[in-house]
């Protein structure tokens, strides 16, 4: 069998509620500060949950200078540009035009297309009474907009990204609910290791942070309602825990392939050394007890990667704070690890900056990167109370130095589709 | 190609406006009849466009027999999970399953993988919150307060663009390698492409690939309307007259199997997935290019990776959708790849509408249809090819099938380009 083709990422950018970039999301995640508060974005006052990790101070127009582009955009294909702009930057690449056909982009869209205000609009124009009219929608005083049709498009963030950046290859955009971003990353390293494509733009973006994504999940009961503690909120593996904090923002990566990267004397933050992706069949918003589904997705990555339980140094964990979540995780994670499960430094990063839902596994798997390349696991914030079903070696109260050869990046979605990725420091490849 | 790497379908399922059998769609197809017909999910007499080609309310709880599956999922996902049922189905897989002890039967499981192309979110379901909005009269604190009484609590779960791959995972026990792609048009035509990747990169050995949407709803037509998208009343690939597409609904699938996998139940076998490519143009949302570049470059792609030339390819379906620009710049497209004379055209969206997500799926199932059956159907809509297209080798009338490889072409929003090569193959594996 033919020797696979090694990955390199080589870019990274991030707009998370701790962040309006990599460096500084990097530093506020390292030192455990949260950024979680009241939701500002809109009154949220009457809502069961009324706190969120909102990301802050956002203007796109700072780095994306096309103002018909950023039109066409919604607030989650803002983070995504601004995003996927500075991982550009970072690696120092970009699509020209004798690679642009060479170049492609997989990204982790969210699933909320139409924004509250269009929504607000229809309401009034044919559904004022709260039935919905149809032939009301043909009154000419109807303010039809085409640009925020556009915007609904599942694809119209992909469609944003590939022409910004004159990307002319390969192109996707997939949803798996919680596990979006990550499968986005695990689809672009098969696309160049299967040869269509010599360079990805990966990540994820999502804002399901307004009056209609709230009420989503405060529906299901899956957030915490502690309104007068935000900081303290997201607590994964903690006895205490009570729910997720719903996040947004946006990670991108720059995958180029390893001995390109390396001939050009690229920074080389870490090998996307392995993807497992399953299927839990299990039931929709649950996780099996057992962590069957996560143990074939991280038994697969380790496998794809080439590498042992004892090659895992850190695993950035999906952790949600959620009851069910992190007991059936770390179920997965003792089977899985086996014997290491006691030395394994594990964290979730959701415990500063909530869920960003379609772009989580994205901004975890640059977290992950960035662990790598300055020798740190990031804490797992907010862990006070033991919880005997989450026994494994969390990173609590600070970062702790730590060479990371080897790492693993989980997100499980609803719907039972597991990602996990796996990630090797530069070091430890083989020259 | 080695037979490693051989990508056989061992079954097929569809559902749209013509029927809920392959037979069934395959034989209103060659009757030059068209499913588009006035709409029936609303009184859409008003309307400046008033027809599709819509599933029968009648069929659609026949489609999934469970009724409390039925008040979890969307209309899509009822197309969806029927059909991707009806081709694992037909591959026969679960008889040799059940043969299996318990460890071989969980390996099975985990080496089974579930491919949907989805089309995501809709309008409609942002309406259940119509009355809420309405009590708070606009009071964002009355609307967060009075939530839980007025919207049903499992709401999101049923807009989870992710169902039909979450429950097909369920209830056929399938529990490998997935994705849900919401690539608008062309994700049928991806989950197709990303499934047999899979199968061929070992991550797999089966896998279905199905495409499933449901776009008929007002919103979505009224802002196709005004982006001068859709046909009054006919949708005309390639004719002088064309004035754009017409909305179509349902769900395609085929059981993907590697050679190994499908030889060791003897399964037979339908046809087979030679290559595919996917390529963007960078032109935003909305545009194409007028020389069909993009395509073009998909095409290549893709008998590159099958490793057969133009020559060899005996029939296109062309996405055919009817529009003035996407018409225009995929004959330019097919010039480009086969030269002035390229071998017969045909599609398949004049009579069973454009199903966006579901559309590239259709056109592979009927396209495998049209092999087994050696004929490339006419276009009965179509009355005089543009001439500022010709020569083009379309026709209103049956084809003969001169070669048994088919090319079928998918494209969208996002200047999106995807091509699939397929072989017939009636034998036993």
């Amino acid at each position: 069998m033919k020797a696979r083709r090694r990955v390199a990422i080589t870019g990274i950018g991030m707009v998370t509620p701790v962040g309006l970039d990599a460096p500084t999301t990097w530093v506020n995640l390292v030192a455990g500060k949260s950024g979680v508060d009241e939701i500002r974005g809109f009154d949220a006052r009457g809502f069961p949950t009324r706190i969120g990790a909102e990301v802050k101070n956002f203007d796109p127009a700072h780095v994306i200078r096309d103002r018909k582009l950023l039109k066409f955009g919604s607030r989650a294909h803002g983070f995504a540009l601004v995003a996927a702009e500075e991982a550009m930057k970072d690696a120092g690449l970009r699509p020209a035009p004798m690679t642009a056909a060479r170049w492609g982009c997989a990204v982790g869209a969210g699933m909320m297309g139409v924004s509250f205000g269009e929504f607000q609009k229809v309401h009034a124009a044919a559904g004022a009474d709260g039935e919905f009219h149809p032939d009301d929608l043909l009154d000419p005083e109807f303010p039809a907009d085409p640009v925020g049709f556009c915007r609904s498009q599942t694809n119209a963030g992909l469609a944003l990204l590939t022409r910004h950046f004159g990307i002319r290859g390969y192109a996707t955009a997939v949803h798996t609910a919680c596990a979006s971003g990550g499968q986005a990353v695990g689809t672009a390293l098969k696309v160049m290791r299967r040869g269509h494509a010599d360079f990805m733009l990966a990540g994820g973006y999502d804002s399901m942070l307004n009056p209609i994504g709230l009420s989503a999940f405060c529906l299901l009961g899956a957030l915490s309602v502690d309104n007068d503690a935000p900081t303290r909120a997201s607590r994964p593996f903690d006895a205490t825990r009570n729910g997720f904090v719903l996040g947004e923002g946006a990670g991108f990566l720059v995958l180029e392939d390893w001995s390109a990267a390396r001939a050009r004397g690229a920074r080389i933050y870490a090998e996307l050394a392995g993807d497992g992706n399953s299927l839990s069949s299990y039931r929709i918003t649950d996780s099996h007890p057992s962590g069957d589904g996560p143990i074939q997705a991280m038994g697969q990555a380790l496998a794809d990667a080439s590498m042992a339980p004892g090659d895992i140094d850190y695993v950035n964990a999906h952790g949600t704070s959620t009851l069910m979540n992190d007991r059936s995780e770390c179920a997965a994670l003792r089977v899985v690890l086996g014997d290491h499960i006691g030395r394994v430094a594990v964290s979730s990063t959701k415990s500063c900056m909530g869920h960003l839902i379609a772009a989580a596994g994205a901004v975890e798997v640059a977290v992950c990167a960035l662990g790598i390349h300055h020798s740190i696991a990031p804490v797992n914030a907010n862990l006070t109370k033991f919880d005997p079903a989450c026994d494994v070696a969390i990173v609590r109260d600070q970062s702790r130095p730590l060479r990371i050869r080897g790492a693993l990046s989980n997100s499980l979605g609803f719907g039972g589709s597991n990602s996990c990725l796996a990630l090797r420091h530069p070091g430890e490849v083989a020259a | 190609m080695s037979s490693a790497h051989r990508i056989l379908i061992t079954g097929t399922g569809a559902v749209c406006g013509a029927g809920r059998t392959v037979e069934s769609i395959w034989n209103l197809i060659l009757s030059g009849k068209s499913a588009v017909a006035p709409v029936t999910q609303w009184d859409a007499q008003q309307w400046p466009v008033g027809v599709a080609a819509e599933v029968p309310a009648s069929e659609l709880h026949a489609l999934v027999e469970d009724r409390r599956l039925q008040k979890m999922i969307s209309r899509a996902d009822l197309f969806g999970l029927y059909a991707a049922g009806e081709a694992i189905r037909e591959s026969g897989l679960a008889a040799q399953r059940g043969t299996l002890e318990a460890p071989a039967a969980a390996r099975f499981n985990d080496r089974s993988g579930v491919f949907a192309g989805s089309g995501g979110g809709t309008f409609r379901s942002t309406y259940e919150f119509f009355p809420l909005l309405t009590q708070a009269a606009g009071d964002l604190v009355a609307f967060g307060r009075d939530l839980e009484t007025a919207v049903d609590p499992m709401w999101l779960l049923r807009q989870l663009p992710n169902n039909v791959v979450c429950h097909l995972g369920i209830r056929h026990g399938f529990r490998g390698t997935n994705a849900c792609i919401t690539n608008q048009c062309v994700g049928g035509a991806m989950a197709v492409a990303e499934a047999a990747a899979a199968l061929r990169a070992g991550e797999a050995d089966r896998a279905v690939a199905v495409g499933h949407d449901a776009p008929i709803e007002p919103e979505t037509m009224l802002h196709y309307h005004n982006l001068g998208l859709l046909a009054p009343h006919a949708l005309r690939p390639f004719d002088r007259s064309r004035a754009g597409t017409i909305f179509g609904e349902g769900a395609a699938a085929v059981m993907l199997e590697t050679l190994a996998s499908a030889q060791a139940r003897g399964a037979p076998v339908l046809g087979e997935l030679l290559g595919s490519g996917c390529v963007t143009e960078a032109t935003g949302i909305l545009d194409v290019l007028p020389d069909g570049e993009g395509l073009a470059r998909a095409i290549e792609l893709a008998l590159d990776e099958a490793g057969v030339s133009p020559e060899e390819v005996g029939m296109v379906v062309a996405h055919g959708n009817g529009t003035q620009a996407s018409d225009a710049s995929e004959v330019a497209a097919l010039r480009r790849v086969f030269g002035p004379a390229p071998p017969h055209v045909t599609s398949f969206k004049w009579a069973l509408g454009h199903a966006i997500a579901a559309s590239a799926t259709l056109d592979l199932v009927m396209a495998l249809r049209a092999l087994q059956q050696g004929v490339v159907p006419g276009i009965a809509t179509l009355d005089e090819l543009d001439p500022a297209l010709a020569p083009f080798p379309v026709s209103p009338n049956h084809q003969p099938l001169r070669r048994d490889l088919a090319l079928i072409c998918s494209r969208g929003f996002g200047g999106m380009n995807v091509a699939l090569l397929l072989r017939a193959g009636s034998f036993r594996s």
